[in-house]
């Protein structure tokens, strides 16, 4: 068999391998917070008020926008508040979010029926079903689901799924967790998905070193549709555009997107969520996060209630009396977090707590040429470090900084120990920062030009009217004179008879 | 709909007009469209026409700051000047709130406004449209009870930009 892969990326050893890979049901946090924009774009609208008292699985929050999803309470208790909390957020800006104290009873909204067989439903019910439940991606991205979907139901563009197993990042291992222990969920979800939009096709795409989790969904395939394609263990074969190079070799080009080649990517969690939410008619109220790290000592994927606190899991994965440093998301693409009071998102699929470690002293730039090497969207990220350094992100756009899919290959091999990816998430930053002023800048010119018309013109106007009206009253003034004349002549005429008459 | 196509025929001719002069186009797009008139001048465009017939200097714009003033300069290719601070402070980007338990809707700001970024009409309450708004503090004197206040503009998730002064010592 011909290994399908792409250039680039790299090979990183996984430092918290474990035994067997479970998933242990965590115990009811005492309250959850749960974010009012999941992407930094939404601006759900709460529909529940503070001391109301919510049910698991309620609606406490919508969007009015088609692009976005609702917010479900993911226990039953009372909301204590609706303010700015603190979210895992590189920021570390607060954002708005509704926090529920739990009563500990867990009682669901009544819960709509199961369905037995989707296959008599149209698909945009189906879509919708996805929607109401508020899925999104949950590999990392957080695009909701219905979207990539909604646009199928429509017109049918969709010729391939991928779904998504690979879980490339070294540690993360809840993806592997939910195939070993959930096959069954992910197959009939990429059913529902097939018959949603008419693909022709579907395939599971796993890395060749998660065996088990490749055997256990093989025994509930019977669709011939469906295939699994065992790629080899590489880093950043999880990304979109990469996974898709690898299967079918088909670029999608700088600034395009999966479906315009006919392609849908979806997670697993995302699928098996999406399973979920058509067959048994239930929202997303949990997923699956891998809690890992040099600072606990037995790593483990724990299925938790979104809104919970990192600490409420962490606490379960005996971490180390030592001082941590806390990453959402792999040690790769992570995130930064500095506190574990924050809450756990649908895109959050694992913490890393690491022991603080000596940090390396960042040398010059050798111009060795590693990280050319390793980039995996053939960019040079030492040409982009020199522009992203010195803020000239129009050079860097030039260099295609926007393509950078911020995997840290190049950061990871750096003989220098250049944390070039940090670099390029500022330029990226700072890029639309500037594209946004200068929209502002653009807006204000024109708003400024306009107003110097309109007042130039309604001067214009005003004057000409004041002499539309002069004339006007001018007229009338002449005309009144005409009138006085004429009656004037018309005495004249009868004074004139009457004298006549008289004599 | 005479008035309508009037209105936009005569529009566009000010969108589309060849602007006669590139290079007061250029210091224009430098300039940060605050028509605050800070620089002594009606506007940003009439200040680059100033700087482009060599009547003003480069110094005069206190919402472009040093940074701004730097940039003219190397357009120019002339030497950088330091800022004249005669012209006033650079504050960081704010823009208008309007108390609207206050207002009384008089409308004074809404012709003050050089950029059109109130909403409302005579004797009803005004507000403002944060997008348009410049940070330019004209309406602030004309406001006869005082309910116009300038707030700085906070970093938000969506335009947060990280900071890369740390990233050069250690990782
Ligand atoms: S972080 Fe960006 S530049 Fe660096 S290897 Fe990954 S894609 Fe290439
Ligand atoms: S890997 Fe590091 S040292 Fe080598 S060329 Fe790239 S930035 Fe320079």
């Amino acid at each position: 068999m011909p290994t399908k892969s792409y250039n680039g990326g790299i090979v990183v050893p996984n430092l918290y391998r474990v035994e067997s890979v479970g998933i242990i049901t965590v115990s009811l946090p005492n309250k959850v917070v749960l974010p009012l924009n999941e992407r930094v774009t939404d601006k759900a609208v709460p529909c529940v008020s503070v001391g109301e008292r919510v049910l698991t699985g309620q609606v406490i929050a919508t969007n009015k926008d088609y692009d976005s999803v609702p917010i479900h309470a993911t226990i039953s208790g009372q909301v204590t508040a609706i303010d700015d909390q603190l979210i895992a957020h590189k920021s570390g800006l607060k954002t708005r979010c509704i926090t529920i104290q739990s009563d500990g009873k867990d009682e669901w909204i009544e819960q709509q029926d199961t369905i037995d067989n989707y296959l008599n439903l149209a698909p945009s019910v189906l879509i919708n079903k996805i929607r109401q439940a508020g899925i999104v991606g949950m590999g990392g991205a957080g695009f909701p689901a219905h979207l990539k979907l909604g646009l199928l139901g429509l017109s049918n563009l969709c010729k391939t799924i991928i779904v998504n197993g690979t879980e490339c990042e070294p540690g993360i291992m809840c993806d592997d967790a939910l195939m070993q222990n959930y096959p069954e969920k992910i197959i009939s979800g990429v059913e529902v998905m097939l018959h949603i939009s008419g693909a022709e096709r579907a395939i599971i795409a796993i890395e060749n070193d998660k065996i088990d989790a490749h055997n256990a969904l093989l025994q509930y395939i019977s669709d011939e549709r469906i295939s699994t394609e065992l790629i080899p263990t590489k880093y950043t074969s999880g990304s979109e555009k990469l996974l898709i190079k690898a299967l079918l070799n088909k670029e999608i080009p700088s600034g395009g997107f999966a479906i315009d080649e006919g392609i849908v990517c979806q997670n697993v969690s995302t699928v098996s969520a999406i399973y979920d939410a058509v067959v048994d008619g239930k929202p997303l109220v949990s997923r699956i996060v891998t809690v890992t790290g040099s600072g606990v000592s037995s790593p483990d994927n724990y299925d938790v209630r979104l809104g919970s606190y990192f600490e409420h899991i962490v606490s379960l994965a005996k971490p180390s009396n030592e001082k941590h440093s806390i990453r959402m998301g792999g040690m790769m693409m992570g995130t930064d977090v500095a506190t574990m009071s924050v809450p756990i998102s649908k895109i959050c699929n694992c913490i890393f707590v690491n022991n603080v470690a000596p940090k390396y002293d960042v040398k010059e730039c050798i111009r060795c040429g590693s990280c050319n090497q390793v980039c995996p969207v053939d960019l040079l990220p030492q040409q982009l470090y020199w522009y992203s350094k010195s803020e000239n992100t129009e050079k860097a756009s030039d260099y295609n900084l926007l393509d950078c899919i911020e995997c840290g290959c190049c950061s990871y091999v750096c003989p220098s120990h250049i944390p070039l990816v940090d670099y390029f998430s500022f330029a990226k930053a700072l890029h639309r920062k500037n594209i946004e002023d200068k929209r502002r800048t653009d807006a204000a010119r024109e708003r400024f030009e306009y107003r110097e018309f309109r007042l130039e013109r309604n001067n214009k106007e005003r004057t000409e009217m004041m002499e539309a009206k002069k004339k006007a009253i001018k007229e009338k003034m002449a005309n009144e004179k005409g009138q006085k004349d004429k009656i004037a002549a018309a005495m004249d005429r009868v004074n004139k008879n009457k004298e006549d008459n008289a004599q | 709909m005479a008035l309508l196509l009037g209105l936009i025929l005569g529009y566009a001719a000010i969108k589309f007009k060849v602007k006669g002069n590139p290079l007061i186009d250029q210091i224009d797009a430098i300039l940060p469209q605050t028509q605050c008139g800070q620089c002594d001048y009606p506007g940003c465009r009439p200040y680059a026409e100033a700087i482009a017939n060599g009547e003003a200097q480069i110094n005069q714009c206190p919402p472009g700051g040093q940074d701004g003033v730097d940039a003219l300069a190397e357009l120019l290719n002339v030497e950088t000047m330091t800022i004249n601070d005669e012209h006033g402070e650079t504050k960081p980007k704010r823009v208008a709130v309007v108390d609207e338990s206050v207002c009384i809707g008089c409308t004074l700001c809404i012709q003050a406004c050089p950029v059109d970024a109130f909403v409302g009409a005579s004797k009803v309450m005004t507000t403002v449209i944060a997008d348009e708004c410049t940070g330019c503090d004209l309406c602030i004197p004309v406001c006869p009870v005082d309910c116009i206040d300038m707030v700085e503009l906070k970093p938000t998730l969506r335009n947060f930009v990280p900071d890369i002064g740390e990233l050069a010592n250690a990782y």
